[in-house]
């Protein structure tokens, strides 16, 4: 019963669960506004997903949930067009290398390994970033400690750095004149992650804009799921073509639940405590990272493994 | 080339034999299709056949050729990975003998050269490593082969009589999809004194099978069908979402 065979993951997984999965992982993300591919890939790979089918698969999901959300902000007219050409450059040369990079790991036979790393490192540092700073707010909110902003003397000398860069261009949308390069190495960076991990970046992507690129907050999240959507394209892409790891009865699946748990994530969003629920977040994503990281320890069932080629 | 050798020592023998019988040995099978879909587990046909010649019978099936990546997992500072690997090119996907002989080294040098017997197969390894770490790594294939059940360890051959026999072939559930041949020798004091191959289609059936294929042969249009797919239903899903349920 449930039973669905996926064709390119080549096992038999249930279909009640995949939809569960793409339930909660498009609930967090429609309640935080992340896009949930960070939660997803692990998952998958929790359930007996090969780490390259869930990585390849998650990059095609991001595709479907980016593109609702562009819907709206491109009706209000909330996405700096230009900005999201440099950003969609910049991505095209960071996936296309990434994939590549996916491809020389793969037949070395070290892509699982990698994708693992990868996670636990980023998991981890997210996670405790995250907790820490729930941890900030919710005394500040309780016990009224007040924590002192770090003189960020540093910062100001990098951004004061980045202005003196060459090839400034004035974004009219955004009102700002930046050095091209910025937007490009920061999307390039972007489009590795979106190969070799299967996530969009969003998190980091956001942030970057507001603080690096000094992007007016109203254009930040629909210039962000513009250029994600291309260069989740180009990723899934390529990784059909070059890896054979997309999974389209997968993607179908959690595209399909995904979308229905982020429309309900984003209504639940309004009703509850945001800091509450932050650090609940980050409490999910540190237990996915552990449970990564003792997986890499873990005595393998074998010592030989033997697989057929394809080609 | 195997096949053509095999016709060719049976040419010869038939010329040494002057006072050839007739229908050295007939043989059958149940069914020579076999049709994996999602939910197959395996398949078993039953080979029957009569010898009118004295001799040993031997019964191999030879699965179609694939190359194989054989993997040796290492630790590094606690970390399990994959580490080294060995390829073996056109190696046989799944292969099973039945003999009658009681002593294989009576005929060692006629079943080394037609490859009866898993000790005569060819391993074609490629890239380079020490013999012995090819060894190594010949016995885990072998190994995992038996316990996949792809190389079966079953042999015997069933008499009805002293003509009539039986033999059940089992496929297990992880058997690669081509065509198998059964081939049946009927060797007598080393000499190879009948021939007999029978095929088995392999077919894989369904839609999952037809989606992978698609997703190897047609790379590029799959590449195109998945991000549209993934742009029509996200923005599909949202509307009916909004539609339906109200914002």
């Amino acid at each position: 019963m449930f039973q669905i065979y996926l064709p390119i993951a080549e096992i038999p997984v249930n279909i009640l669960l995949i939809l569960l999965l793409g339930l909660v992982t498009g609930f967090l993300a429609g309640m935080f506004g992340i896009g949930g591919g960070f939660l997803a890939t692990p998952f998958l790979m929790f359930i007996g997903i090969p780490p390259a089918v869930a990585v390849s698969t998650s990059a095609n999901q991001i595709i479907a949930s980016s593109v609702s959300g562009l819907m709206v902000h491109l009706h209000k007219g909330t996405v700096d067009m230009k900005m999201g050409l440099f950003l969609v450059i910049g991505g095209f040369i960071g996936s296309t290398f990434g994939v590549s990079l996916f491809r020389i790991l793969q037949k070395a036979g070290q892509i699982d390994l990698v994708i693992a790393l990868v996670y636990v490192i980023f998991l981890g540092s997210i996670s405790i970033m995250m907790l820490v700073d729930s941890i900030k707010t919710l005394s500040t909110k309780k016990y009224n400690i007040v924590w002192e902003k770090k003189d960020s003397d540093r910062f100001e000398r990098f951004l004061a750095w980045i202005d003196q860069l060459p090839w400034q261009i004035h974004f009219p949308k955004s009102d700002i004149t930046v050095s091209v390069i910025v937007p490009t190495v920061l999307s390039v960076g972007i489009g590795i992650l979106v190969s070799l991990m299967g996530i969009g970046g969003g998190f980091m992507m956001i942030p970057a804009m507001i603080y690096i690129l000094r992007m007016p907050s109203a254009v930040v999240v629909g210039t962000s799921l513009f250029q994600i959507i291309f260069i989740a394209s180009n990723a899934t892409f390529l990784q059909a073509i070059t890896n054979n790891s997309v999974d389209i009865v997968l993607a179908f699946l959690m595209i399909i639940s995904s979308s229905i748990g982020a429309q309900m994530g984003t209504r639940a969003g309004y009703k509850v405590d945001a800091d509450n629920m932050r650090s609940f977040l980050a409490l999910i994503i540190f237990l996915v990272c552990l449970k990564m990281f003792f997986s890499l320890f873990a005595a393998p069932e074998a010592l030989y493994t033997v697989e057929v080629l394809k080609r | 080339m195997r096949i053509l050798f095999a016709v060719f020592l049976l040419i010869t023998s038939f010329l040494d034999l002057s006072t050839a019988n007739a229908s050295p040995i007939i043989s059958g099978i149940s069914t020579n299709e076999i049709n994996i879909d999602t939910n197959f587990r395996g398949a078993d046909i039953l080979l029957f056949g009569a010898k009118g010649y004295t001799g040993n019978i031997v019964i191999a099936v030879r699965g179609p050729k694939k190359n194989f990546m054989i993997t040796k997992k290492e630790r590094f500072l606690g970390i399990w990975h994959n580490g080294e690997r060995i390829k073996v090119k056109d190696l046989y996907s799944y292969y099973s003998l039945f003999s009658t002989f009681s002593d294989n080294a009576a005929s060692a040098e006629i079943l080394s050269m037609l490859e009866l017997g898993k000790s005569n197969l060819k391993f074609n390894f490629s890239g380079e490593a020490t013999d012995s770490k090819k060894n190594d790594f010949q016995i885990q294939l072998i190994d995992k082969f038996e316990k996949s059940k792809l190389y079966p360890t079953t042999s015997k051959i069933d008499f009805l009589d002293e003509t009539l026999f039986k033999v059940m072939l089992h496929f297990p559930k992880n058997i690669s999809r081509g065509i198998y041949t059964v081939e049946i020798y009927l060797i007598n004091e080393d000499n190879l004194t009948s021939f007999q191959s029978i095929p088995i289609y392999v077919n894989q059936v369904g839609l999952s099978a037809r989606i992978l294929d698609f997703a190897y042969q047609e790379s590029f249009l799959y590449g195109i069908i998945t991000v549209i797919l993934a742009l029509v239903v996200g923005w599909l899903a949202n509307y009916l979402f909004i539609r339906f349920i109200g914002k």
